[in-house]
């Protein structure tokens, strides 16, 4: 029973989780984050439920289209806010957290549903190739906002402003552990996704090696690039694995990360493709680059996992 | 119930009398025992803290209670002096007002800082060592488990405890503990070995900090203080080292000047670090840190001034909790009052009930014996029938006894039910 369950359920119940954390700022009502956080679950039931539906629809499935690769980084996202309410439960986590995970489910409304190219390869690479590409995305997110918060956080204690009863953050101590793990975490993560990601481009029939044109591949090796060189750095300077400088690399980070999914959301179905013998994404359906009409959406976004799922 | 409140607090006594008021633990045990001596047919709990000497005395009824000059003989002869000596620095208070009193006093409303958790643990030892010396009955465990309740309302339903007021409490809650997670196992220097120096360890330990190192010039002070906090005592030389190792430091020694500039924290220190955080607290004055040295990458330095406005705003926080805290104070004590008032009541509701008891049971004989053809079913519905009778009887006199001790001890009303039910004592 899918009936019902489309992209705005669970996007109302994080927009509810993130106005419940707002309020907070200005309102103290007591039992406003244990709502927040049962909007959240909820939201993350009906996340998992439509991810199910697409799974169920999609050979390929799950992460095989742009759109379910963002959904399923969106719902990773969720479940880390709800590791930092459950560690810090005073602190506004979600006020930072819940935006990104909002706009992940954006970009993935305006995001091509049909198969990514390179999932013409053998099925457990390409699998693979995503869901390490997906989680080092969410580690640097997570780092992101921890080093947000850190910054924050650091900001506030220089300046000798005392701790608000209505905006609270975790310590810089844990801040800047989480930071350094996930900083760590999207290295290997990603290492890994790209090399998955090159034997899928080897394993595939006719494809003619790496190609650096592709804007995806490109993006996402300067993302590589640079988080090696950040892990080089910590290891090296001692300086780097503490304080501010570990939030500006996670911060700078984000930038490439934002660059790769950018070029991830504008060409993502044609990732993997070889211009030169024309290869064509799965089933060669046109790939959308512009967002869904309302018709479009109701035959491919939400009816897909919804109503007129068998 | 009678009760007498004789003492001196920090409102209304010099610290002075205070101190020679005072009484240790094994002081309290003894008075308790000679006063019982005194006054066998009373209840009595003594009070002792830093800013309050108070004796809570109960009776049964008004000449069985120790009038409150007796009490205050009591508490001044105890200690040799004259109560003519303490004239006009002593509180008396009565019944509600003294209930009232206990309850502002178990609720940290009546500290000298507002608020302050240790005043409900030094109520609650008083009220036991009461106990132990024989001193206390079945009046004094009803008054302080009340005085406990209302307390333990007062936390639970404001804020009133939640907001710091000292500067090292504020220090360590609101600052330290958003650079580090925990205490447990950072480092803490402390230099000085003063009261400041005292008062921010207890918080430190509080907050589960076990590495404490000690530094003052007098090596003695620092071992002194070093082993009451189960820490160790360090030399001044090792200053510099210890500066690079701590994550907390607290700067509470005396000093003409800035023991820590910020150009040898930079040149001895900061590279030694690597910018790991540090927290440092600044209670001297002249302050022991240069303030620039909080300029450095990962310090974070904090100096009474700093913290002066946390600690006004948390004072105001709290003001504006006590009106809410004072109304479940009154509730509370009005609730006491009443129960204690219905309580007196309690002879006269059995005499009545006996009274009406009796008489229905020789009617229901009398009526089985006339109808001995009566099964079982027709006697019980009898049975209730009477007992539904006297208990509509009663309920009218019930009610108004209930009513009046809610403002007061119904003596008259208990009078009058006495002489128009023939109540024998």
């Amino acid at each position: 029973m899918t009936s019902g369950i489309n992209m705005l359920c669970f996007t109302a119940c994080y927009a509810i989780a993130l106005t419940l954390e707002a309020l907070g700022l200005w309102v103290r009502a007591p039992g406003r984050r244990l709502v927040a956080v049962v909007a959240t679950l909820t939201g993350m039931v009906a996340h998992t439920w439509y991810l199910a539906a697409r799974a169920g629809q999609s050979p390929w499935a799950p992460l095989s289209s742009v759109h379910d690769w963002y959904l399923a980084a969106a719902w990773t996202l969720a479940l880390a806010y709800l590791g930092f309410v459950l560690h810090s439960p005073r602190a506004l986590s979600g006020l930072f957290l819940l935006p990104v995970t909002l706009g992940l489910i954006a970009a993935a409304r305006w995001s091509s549903t049909e198969p990514i190219a390179s999932f013409q390869a053998p099925r457990v690479w390409g699998q693979l190739h995503g869901i390490f590409l997906m989680l080092g995305a969410v580690a640097v997110l997570v780092g992101f906002v921890a080093g947000l918060m850190y910054l924050i956080q650091s900001s506030w204690l220089k300046h000798k402003r005392p701790s608000g009863e209505r905006f609270r953050l975790p310590s810089l101590e844990w801040l800047e552990r989480v930071n350094g793990r996930s900083l760590a975490a999207a290295t290997v993560l990603t290492a890994i996704g790209f090399v998955t990601g090159v034997l899928t481009r080897l394993a595939q029939r006719d494809a003619g090696g790496l190609t650096w044109s592709d804007p995806v591949v490109a993006s996402l090796s300067g993302m590589l690039s640079w988080l090696i060189a950040a892990e080089c750095f910590r290891f090296a300077y001692p300086a780097a694995r503490r304080g501010r400088k570990v939030a500006y690399l996670t911060l700078a980070g984000f930038v490439f990360l934002v660059i790769t999914l950018s070029a991830f959301m504008r060409g993502g179905a044609m990732h993997g493709t070889t211009p030169d013998n024309g290869d064509a994404p799965l089933e060669t359906a046109p790939t959308r680059l512009s967002p869904p009409q309302p018709e479009e959406a109701g035959k491919n976004a939400s009816p897909q996992a919804g109503s007129e799922a068998p | 119930m009678i009760l007498q409140m004789i003492g001196c607090h920090h409102r209304a006594s010099g610290v002075d009398v205070r101190e020679r008021l005072s009484f240790g633990k094994e002081q309290t045990s003894d008075a308790l025992v000679r006063w019982r001596e005194r006054f066998p047919e009373a209840e009595l709990a003594l009070l002792s803290t830093c800013n309050r000497v108070e004796l809570y005395a109960v009776g049964s009824a008004p000449e069985t209670a120790p009038p409150a000059e007796e009490l205050i003989d009591a508490l001044t002869s105890y200690h040799g002096l004259p109560a003519k000596g303490v004239e006009g620095q002593l509180t008396s208070l009565a019944q509600r007002e003294a209930v009232a009193h206990l309850f502002r006093v178990a609720a940290s409303l009546d500290s000298m800082v507002v608020g302050e958790p240790q005043i409900l643990a030094q109520v609650k030892q008083a009220y036991q060592r009461a106990v132990e010396c024989a001193a206390a009955g079945p009046a004094l465990h009803d008054l302080f488990q009340s005085a406990l309740r209302a307390a333990r309302r007062v936390h639970n339903e404001t804020e009133l405890h939640k907001h710091r007021v000292s500067v090292p409490s504020v220090a360590i809650a609101d600052f330290a503990s958003r650079v580090f997670e925990r205490f447990d196992d950072k480092r803490v220097l402390v230099l000085g070995a003063g009261e400041m120096a005292d008062e921010t360890l207890r918080y430190l330990k509080d907050a589960g900090a076990a590495k404490i190192r000690v530094a003052n010039r007098s090596w003695e002070r620092a071992a002194t203080i070093a082993r009451q906090w189960e820490g160790v005592a360090t030399p001044w030389e090792h200053l510099w080292d210890e500066l690079a190792a701590a994550d907390v430091v607290i700067g509470a020694a005396g000093a003409k000047g800035a023991i820590v500039t910020a150009a040898e924290f930079d040149r001895r220190v900061a590279r030694r670090r690597q910018q790991r955080p540090l927290f440092m607290l600044d209670l001297a004055v002249p302050r022991n840190f240069e303030p620039d040295v909080g300029e450095q990458l990962g310090v974070y330095l904090y100096s009474l001034d700093d913290l002066a406005e946390a600690c006004e705003r948390n004072r105001a926080a709290r003001a504006a909790e006590l009106p809410a805290a004072e109304r479940i104070i009154q509730i509370e004590a009005d609730a006491f009052m009443a129960a204690a008032h219905r309580r007196l009541a309690g002879p006269v509701i059995t005499g009545l009930r006996r009274n009406l008891e009796q008489p229905k049971q020789a009617e229901l004989e009398r009526l089985f014996n006339k109808l001995p053809q009566l099964d079982e079913h027709a006697r019980s519905e009898i049975e209730q029938f009477a007992d539904r009778l006297v208990n509509k009887l009663l309920h009218p006199p019930m009610e108004s006894l209930r009513d009046a001790s809610q403002e007061g001890p119904p003596h008259g009303l208990l009078e009058a039910l006495r002489r128009l039910f023939r109540l024998e004592d």
